[in-house]
């Protein structure tokens, strides 16, 4: 019998890459270093998703079941992996809690880390209560409270989302597009107009990338059934009066700088390489690209290789990734991690 | 180009104003001198029109000016717009390059204004000697001395042309001035008399990097004033070496 395949991460990819793994009949050993799987949308509380609309804790949660009921899949949840040494085929990982895996091939589902707005001060994150991310929207939809002012609990009569919060910006050091924030605002943003319909949302845009078929479920129906407005502009600053938010902008059409007033200012963060990445990359031996995402070998011939041979990666441990990509890159690894362990059997029994 | 055919490229003038049509040509070169700066490609990587650096402007408050649109009409080679924008707009930017500090593309509009200064200068514009003139006073004793003035010079008696908001200076210049991190070397007395040699290295240095032509271009009599303190020093510094060898 083949040595298990390593899989790090219990996100949507790890968990795709686990399920089709033991769908295949090959035996996984999935290690997570939180206490519980799920990846982002589960730690983080996540909302509904998209594009299905349906509920984190349902979509993510009923794969989480699926690998945790499967008797091929052995889970470590709370620990990482110190060392990752051998070849392809025929590799030993020491864990953090003293034991050993080993292990014919590794799959690196290791995810991203969300921006921490505190790195942009101009915005007011840390600084006004009323001040938020995305990721904190989506907590407050999926805990049942709705959406208020975290400084006084009121409902807000206006709201704006600024785009492009830890992406696109050279300052300091993010130069690539988060690719999900656009229609995850919208996605926001319509949520919002539903629950409070007295609520006027706008979003503060350099360019709309809700690309695909995002375009008109998302930007379009949020405009036109919802009334989202959408306005060209970069933030400068968000400051307050005392009594509400002040959003300071260009109104590019007159080239005239505003200052509007807002209760309720989103950061629509970013997608970070994981803080963990260069650990990862010093313990699997595998190379980080220029921004600090997990580098793949090969971008048609064999998409889920790494530098390393024999380690293999999927999801947004690769860059920013949707769900339903980082699922199906899951599945992809699966394939290429299987076709090795096989194969490596075939050439043990030979 | 077919030999024969004579390329009539029209004058550029705007139907609605009286200003002289400037020639398609000199608009050229003016945008040529601004993109042949040394430090053009430095201040300008491209532009996502987002306009964070109109928005934190604090010259944009004020005036009709802002420093996206300067980025666009650069970015697009718009000659007309730069040209127009260099008769007025580009003298609103008060250098404080918030907007470099914030830009998403690290450009720096205020750093392309300062280019755009430059050329408007090299080329002698109304606009750069209307903008200069009240400072004429200024040019003559930074470019005479190095520098312009001592706080203890700072009273109205000094600066009558200052106006009545000189009178509300009553900090304790002298002592702030005392408490600044760096060597000030004492300046405070003696800011105006400045050691010959330094004098005449300094015009050496106004000479060899271009700032005399450029006051020669904007100011004549002030041109004329400089030159005849330069030659009276260089003069007393000749005589004082002579003295030495003797």
């Amino acid at each position: 019998m083949s040595r298990p395949v390593l899989v790090v991460g219990g996100g949507p990819s790890g968990l795709s890459a686990a399920h089709a793994l033991a769908a295949a009949g090959q035996r996984v050993v999935l290690v997570d270093k939180a206490d519980r799987l799920g990846g982002a949308p589960i730690l983080s509380g996540y909302a509904k998703l998209v594009p299905s609309g349906e509920w984190a804790r349902d979509a993510i949660g009923g794969m989480v079941r699926r690998v945790e009921t499967n008797k091929l899949v052995e889970i470590r949840k709370g620990v990482t992996v110190k060392s990752f040494t051998g070849s392809p085929g025929d590799f030993r990982a020491m864990l953090s809690d003293g034991k050993t895996v080993e292990a014919g091939a590794a799959i690196l589902c290791t995810g991203f880390t969300h921006f921490d707005s505190v790195n942009k001060p101009e915005w007011g994150f840390g600084t006004y209560p009323d001040v938020v991310t995305t990721t904190q929207v989506e907590q407050m939809f999926s805990s049942g409270k709705g959406v208020r002012c975290p400084s006084d609990g009121r409902e807000p009569e206006r709201v704006a989302i600024l785009l492009c919060v830890g992406s696109r910006d050279r300052q300091i050091g993010r130069e690539w597009c988060s690719k999900i924030c656009c229609t995850v605002s919208a996605n926001i943003a319509m949520e919002i107009r539903e629950a409070l319909p007295r609520c006027n949302v706008y979003i503060y845009y350099m360019d709309i990338r809700t690309f695909g078929l995002y375009e008109d479920l998302y930007y379009w129906e949020s405009q036109e059934k919802h009334r989202v407005k959408y306005i060209k502009a970069r933030i400068a600053e968000v400051t307050s009066d005392g009594k509400r938010l002040l959003v300071k902008g260009e109104d590019t059409l007159v080239k005239r700088p505003i200052s509007i007033p807002f209760d309720l200012v989103v950061h629509a963060i970013g997608m970070d390489p994981n803080i963990d990445n260069m650990t990862l990359s010093a313990v699997f031996d595998v190379k980080l690209q220029k921004h600090g995402h997990i580098e793949k070998a090969s971008t048609y011939s064999n998409m889920s290789e790494s530098s390393r041979a024999g380690v293999f990666v999927a999801g947004a441990a690769t860059g920013p990734e949707t769900i339903d990509d980082s699922i199906a890159q899951g599945q992809s690894a699966a394939m290429a991690a299987l076709a090795l362990v096989r194969s490596a059997l075939l050439e043990a029994a030979e | 180009m077919t030999s024969g055919v004579v390329s009539e490229r029209t004058a550029i003038g705007d139907p609605v104003s009286n200003a002289p049509v400037v020639a398609y040509e000199k608009l050229e070169e003016v945008f040529e001198d601004i993109r042949a700066h040394p430090l053009f490609d430095h201040e300008l990587h491209g532009c996502l029109n987002c306009g964070i650096c109109t928005a934190t402007c604090p010259s944009a408050h004020y005036y009709d000016y802002s420093p996206r649109e300067i980025v666009q009409l650069l970015w697009t080679e718009n000659l007309e717009g730069v040209y127009d924008a260099m008769q007025e707009k580009i003298w609103s930017c008060a250098q404080c390059y918030t907007c470099a500090a914030r830009c998403p593309f690290e450009n720096s509009p205020g750093g392309l204004v300062m280019i755009m200064r430059e050329v408007a200068i090299k080329h002698g514009m109304q606009s750069a000697k209307d903008v200069l003139r009240p400072f004429s006073r200024v040019l003559l004793k930074v470019i005479s001395t190095g520098n312009q003035l001592a706080p203890n010079m700072i009273t109205r008696e000094a600066f009558p042309d200052w106006g009545p908001n000189v009178a509300k200076v009553d900090a304790p210049l002298n002592i702030l001035r005392k408490a600044i991190p760096v060597p000030t070397m004492h300046t405070m007395d003696t800011a105006w008399e400045v050691n010959l040699k330094t004098s005449v290295e300094l015009y050496t240095i106004w000479e060899e990097t271009g700032v005399l032509d450029q006051l020669e271009t904007i100011d004549e009599n002030l041109f004329d004033v400089v030159s005849d303190v330069m030659d009276e020093k260089r003069d007393e510094y000749n005589e004082w070496l002579e003295e030495q060898q003797e």
